[in-house]
């Protein structure tokens, strides 16, 4: 057994953190039409997402903006000028990946 | 001798589970479901508005009665038409992820048979992206049909429980009718696609009558995909409405879905 692993998996956040996981990721945004696009963000159970990292990234796959969920469980930022996708990061097999030429008004 | 039909307030868009966020068209028509052959002039709704909840956030009523589009719908005999109201809502109503309660009070209808008037609270449960919200909460109306399980995720040959409310609390052994819709909508057409769905052997099938239990719990089978309504009957004895009998109902409306790849 990983012994560093095990320690890893102990603290109640990790624990708490792995019983959100074992639900889907969802998460959503949409054009505010004032240059701001608005992502939400959850899991199939209802769970919030609170702190889950957001990431938006050009073409190339440089992160323009970085940030988190709120205590709403959504992400506001300013509407990228150059093509770009948001990746909701919910961890291992929960990450969400959404085109912002996907994301309308 | 007449068939006894069930009044049932529709309250209809077509997707009752939404892979992602869309404007929802509804129509809101007072009909006989499973055979949809005559259809009743609606009043103007007293109220029509929808509750929406994701996740555990804060739920948020937004008024739809400035959607409110009047028209007259054609039961599905082809001949009868009478006034009912479409709705076609932005897509920003809409565009959140989680629950909506689309609820409708519509105005007393006035039952020249039975010499009395009808009241019927409806309400359609839509979700947007899987993420859940307020299904299963009370929005307290007068009466009201509480789901038990959620109404957008069912498949066919599973059951269906709500609670019968009256005044937030259980009605024991309330008089419920159950109908399916069996002549789909077609809204832009103003009418029910002709063709029903499935045939009743007999008069009794077409409204399903039974009784909710003594905890005010009903459960039903779904057996057919597509809507099924749930309707609580006369939930508050005694009312009256210009004068007469007032038949205080609460509709909810559910959907089944097939099991298939």
């Amino acid at each position: 057994m990983n012994f560093r692993r095990m320690v890893w998996l102990v603290p109640p956040v990790a624990l708490l953190a792995a019983v959100a996981y074992a639900h889907n990721a969802i998460c959503d945004c949409f054009d505010n039409g004032d240059n701001t696009i608005t992502c939400e963000g959850g899991f199939s159970d209802g769970g919030k997402a609170v702190g889950v990292p957001v990431r938006v990234l050009d073409g190339a796959g440089k992160v323009l903006i970085e940030g988190a969920m709120s205590a709403q469980s959504d992400f506001k930022f300013p509407k990228p000028k150059v093509d770009y996708r948001v990746v909701f990061d919910g961890g291992e097999g929960h990450i969400v990946t959404i085109d912002g030429r996907d994301i309308a008004k | 001798m007449g068939p006894a039909e069930a009044h049932f307030q529709l309250l209809y868009t077509p997707e009752a589970a939404l892979k992602e966020a869309a404007a929802v068209p509804l129509a809101i028509v007072f009909s006989h479901p499973f055979d949809n052959g005559f259809t009743m002039a609606m009043g103007k709704p007293e109220a029509f508005y929808v509750v929406a909840q994701r996740g555990d956030g804060e739920p948020k009523r937004t008024d739809l009665m400035q959607y409110l589009e009047p028209i007259e719908w054609a039961g599905s005999d082809g001949t009868s038409k009478a006034a009912a109201f479409l709705a076609h809502p932005p897509r920003n109503i809409t565009r959140s992820l989680g629950d909506y309660t689309f609820v409708l009070q519509p105005a007393p209808y006035y039952e020249k048979n039975e010499d009395k008037y009808i009241q019927q609270y409806t309400k359609t449960v839509i979700n947007i992206g899987g993420i859940p919200g307020n299904w299963d909460e009370p929005l307290g109306l007068p009466v009201e049909v509480v789901p038990l399980d959620k109404p957008y995720a069912n498949w066919v040959g599973g059951v269906f429980r709500a609670v019968v409310l009256a005044d937030g609390k259980p009605v024991p052994h309330a008089e419920i009718e159950v109908e399916y819709l069996n002549h789909e909508p077609m809204i832009d057409a103003h009418k029910f696609d002709p063709e029903g769905k499935v045939t009743a052997p007999q008069e009794a099938f077409s409204t399903l009558s039974i009784r909710a239990n003594a905890a005010g719990e009903v459960m039903i089978g779904l057996p057919k995909a597509g809507w099924w309504g749930i309707a609580a009957l006369n939930l508050k004895e005694g009312a009256k409405h210009q004068g007469k009998r007032l038949s205080v109902d609460a509709v909810l409306w559910l959907k089944a879905t097939d099991m298939k790849k």
